[in-house]
């Protein structure tokens, strides 16, 4: 999947915040510990309305998922 | 009944429950809409359940109808819990769908504190049939946990306030899962209805919210779309049957049954 690159401090900028009403951002590692955020469609569109819109111009590229949890847990 | 005026106003006659008719508003004033086909499938959903006395076990219902983050976050049951979406999700009439990379829902319900752990449900309507590690309900992945994994390599996990036991062999990630308790030496879980006991006995609450499509701090996305989650007191046999019937009757309703 592809999605915005993202620096620490971008990450520490938008994790959390809400981007349209009951609607927020949330920042994923990749794993090679780079930060990534992801959007559909329908969000960037909310997106480019808020003061948010920077991150619509910034770098895109696959994202690598990091390596799961052990599952089941055992403690 | 239902007659839409020129006006743009819904008048409601007799026969629509008063907690549906709040639910109606919370999306309103949240800025959601809804059409006829949902109101009425919601109001039957509700009366539903009360007929089946299993309204006043629930604490959180997401009927997830109305196709926006405004109204499918809104609580059926009451004005708490709700939800917040976080990361890529898109909203159709069939449901609310998570990428499976970053997406979850905050029901704002933290499982320590507003449950119990001998008597709690919590259960979640999946539309895609997709094996994985995915959790589609559930806290983070520390013990004990609540949660609901429908398919890892043919297994489905059901966590009930416990630490683990045996697995339910499935492969078919559609339709009602439901994690139940009701006593401390086991659960008594659902899919689609059918009784999967779980051997396991219960050893706490966790102290974290409870989440849709996601089961650690940052882990087990899941891309199944969702068309029903609700959480709650522990059902009956009898309860949770009927539960699900009556979810489905709702589904089949709004033609998205599975």
């Amino acid at each position: 999947m592809i999605g915005y690159v993202l620096t620490v401090f971008q990450k520490i900028n938008i994790q959390g915040q809400e981007f349209a009403p009951y609607q927020c951002f949330n920042c994923v590692q990749d794993i090679n510990n780079i930060w990534f955020t992801f959007l559909t469609d329908e969000d960037k569109i909310l997106v480019a309305n808020t003061e948010y819109n920077w991150l619509l111009d910034y770098p895109q590229a696959e994202y690598v998922p990091p390596i799961q949890p052990p599952f089941p847990p055992i403690k | 009944m239902s007659i839409r005026l020129g006006i743009g106003i819904d008048v409601f006659g007799a026969g629509i429950d008063a907690d549906a008719l709040a639910f109606f508003a919370r999306v309103t004033a949240a800025g959601g809409t809804l059409s006829g086909t949902e109101k009425t499938a919601v109001n039957q959903l509700v009366l539903d359940m009360k007929a089946a006395s299993i309204w006043t076990s629930m604490k959180a219902v997401y009927p997830m109808v109305g196709a926006s983050a405004a109204a499918c976050a809104q609580n059926l049951k009451s004005s708490s819990f709700t939800g917040t979406f976080n990361g890529g999700w898109t909203y159709a009439s069939t449901g609310v769908t998570p990428n499976g990379v970053n997406a979850f829902m905050n029901t704002g319900l933290n499982i320590n504190t507003n449950l119990s752990q001998n008597n709690t449900h919590i259960s979640i309507y999946s539309r895609t049939n997709i094996q994985g590690l995915f959790c589609d309900i559930g806290g983070d992945l520390s013990l004990p946990a609540l949660n609901i994994f429908p398919n890892f390599n043919g297994d489905a996990y059901f966590r009930a306030n416990d630490n683990g036991g045996g697995t339910i062999a499935n492969t078919n990630t559609l339709g009602l899962f439901m994690a139940n308790r009701i006593s401390s030496t086991q659960s008594r879980n659902r899919i689609n209805g059918v009784l999967k006991i779980v051997t396991a006995n219960s050893t706490g609450l966790q102290n974290a919210n409870l989440f849709l499509a996601k089961g650690e701090v940052n882990g087990f996305y899941s891309p199944r779309q969702n068309a029903f989650a609700s959480i709650g007191d522990g059902l009956t046999d009898t309860q949770a049957v009927d539960f699900y019937t009556a979810v489905q009757a709702f589904q089949t309703t709004l033609s998205r049954q599975v």
